[in-house]
């Protein structure tokens, strides 16, 4: 084979792969939508409380439930993990043990099948602490399951700040803490907040780790309150898929998981609204922030 | 002729890597209101001596200084020093012009916010005064509130410099400021420096002989013999005589090409 015909094919492999991959992703969202989005977008399904034995029934607790979830997940883990991420990034030593004893934990925690969370989370939060199958629970068990991949995204997004950042702020006689909290931490927001939104992603659809920890079906709709009940979407649709006791759980399945979609790509558009506005009141181009 | 009075004192100045020895027995005087350069050949260490002056080496893991290092006659390296005291009366400009991803004015307004706050108005005295004397501030008053980015190399670098003056320094350091700029801008840069030496003491690292001979009172040569031995200063006087009258066959050697 020449070198040219070699190139030809390769280029066309590796074009069909990207490809797959894409239709892969379009076949799935076609899918859920085609089956779902007429239920989702309904009032009556989205604002509309579940019904055991009739059809009709909507998910309004559950929605509320996963929002809530997200929300609490990421007021614990996000400051924990931004602590994490500055003091392997900026503070530890090069070659220092306990960052490498860090990172090795981080490393392995990420390693961990979520179901395993979930039989911890049962036994300490649930159990031990007594909070039973709550909010606060099944969020903490999610902070320990994302801390791992927020932490390391934001180490890596604040080592991709350029040195001559820290040196500019170090020289004019700012001290270590005030070079991160001022020029460090701002410029590397757009990977920091990329990070937070992919972590909102998989909160969102974390359905294993949470059926230990919190209900699966509610009626209520859930108070603010951490230690209320509370039963997220994606372990819903597993519960309703799983049980089938509810004439139309086709329809609830199917609504449930359009709905789910559209509120990651909510979350994904207003994240990137959020980083575009940020940059702005900053003066910087985002592109710019990441050279 | 008295001698002039000077504003830092360097004696014996050793500089460790962790083993490896970048500097010997470096002795000089940097004198006040007057430019200093230090030129030499790549890897002689004049950016190191530089870093020492402020103490930028702190932040190279393994990097240990030897010898003395006074400013106004005190030891900059007595452990009760403050640092960030230290580095705003000396401040630093960098080899490549580096403005915070900030606003033009955030970047002037960043190092007199570090101490204690200020009102809006004393902050725009301060990044007014500052851009002028950094001979910017007639290409840059339209556009205070635009990313410090957008503007060109050159105006990156004054920037940088009115940044540094922003604090008001006594010391101002600079690190091969014009090695990414164009002629234009380097005789802007220069020009700046004949005007700012009247109120500061400046030291400039420099690997272009003519802008030492241009702007500097005096001029420092420093040079390794062989690859892998420490930097050592070879001469060090007035700017005039080391161009035209050195007393050492190295900085000859040097000055006129004959090597590095």
């Amino acid at each position: 084979m020449s070198p040219k015909t070699a190139d030809r094919v390769a280029s066309a492999v590796f074009w069909a792969m990207g490809g797959i991959t894409a239709s892969a992703l379009l076949f799935i969202v076609v899918q859920i939508f085609w089956r779902g989005l007429a239920t989702a977008l309904s009032p009556s399904f989205f604002l509309g409380k579940p019904r055991a034995f009739e059809e009709g029934g909507g998910v309004l607790p559950m929605l509320v439930s996963s929002v809530y979830l997200a929300a609490w997940t990421l007021i614990i883990a996000v400051p924990v993990s931004l602590g994490a991420a500055i003091y392997l990034a900026e503070f530890a030593r090069k070659g220092s043990r306990a960052a490498g004893a860090v990172r090795f934990c981080a490393d392995s925690l990420a390693s961990l099948p979520s179901i395993v969370f979930g039989l911890f989370g049962m036994t300490f939060f649930a159990a031990y602490l007594g909070w039973g199958t709550c909010l606060l629970a099944g969020a903490c068990t999610l902070a320990l399951l994302n801390l791992p991949v927020l932490m390391r995204s934001a180490e890596e997004s604040m080592r991709a700040v350029p040195a001559a950042y820290r040196e500019a702020s170090l020289g004019l006689g700012a001290g270590r803490w005030t070079t991160v909290r001022q020029v460090v931490i701002p410029s590397a927001m757009p990977g920091i907040l990329a990070g937070t939104v992919l972590t909102v992603g998989r909160v969102l659809g974390e359905s294993a780790s949470l059926i230990y920890v919190m209900m699966l079906v509610t009626r209520k709709v859930p108070s603010f309150s951490p230690f209320s009940n509370a039963a997220p979407l994606a372990s819903n649709i597993w519960y309703t898929q799983t049980e089938a006791i509810i004439p139309d759980y086709r329809r609830v399945v199917d609504g449930g998981a359009a709905l789910l979609l559209l509120l990651v790509l909510a979350v994904n558009l207003a994240a990137r609204a959020l980083g575009k506005a940020y940059s702005k009141r900053k003066g910087v181009k985002t592109a710019d922030a990441r050279a | 002729m008295p001698e002039l009075e000077h504003k830092m004192r360097i004696e014996g100045l050793c500089l460790y890597y962790n083993g490896f020895k970048a500097l010997e027995d470096i002795s000089m005087k940097v004198y006040c209101r007057r430019i200093t350069a230090l030129i030499g050949p790549s890897g002689c260490g004049k950016s190191s001596l530089l870093r020492c002056l402020n103490r930028m080496n702190d932040l190279v893991e393994g990097a240990r200084v030897e010898g003395v290092l006074e400013l106004d006659g005190e030891d900059i390296h007595s452990a009760c020093r403050d640092l960030t005291a230290l580095r705003r009366r000396v401040g630093m400009v960098f080899q490549k012009p580096n403005p915070f991803p900030m606003s033009v004015f955030d970047n002037v307004a960043y190092g007199p916010r570090l101490t204690g706050r200020k009102s809006r108005g004393e902050l725009e005295e301060i990044v007014e005064r500052s851009l002028r004397r950094a001979a910017l501030w007639d290409e840059v008053k339209d556009k205070l509130r635009q990313s410090a980015l957008a503007l060109s190399g050159g105006q990156q670098q004054r920037l940088c410099i009115a940044r540094v003056l922003a604090v008001q320094p006594e010391v101002i350091l600079l690190d091969e400021p014009c090695s990414a700029l164009d002629p234009i801008s380097t005789q802007r840069i220069e020009d700046l420096l004949a005007e700012l030496k009247s109120s500061y003491t400046i030291v400039i690292v420099t690997h272009n002989m003519q802008q030492a001979a241009r702007v500097s009172d005096y001029t420092a040569f420093l040079t390794i013999e062989n690859q892998g031995e420490p930097g050592r200063l070879i001469e060090y006087g007035e700017t005039e005589d080391i161009f035209t009258r050195p007393r050492d066959q190295r900085t000859e050697n040097y000055i006129t090409g004959r090597f590095g």
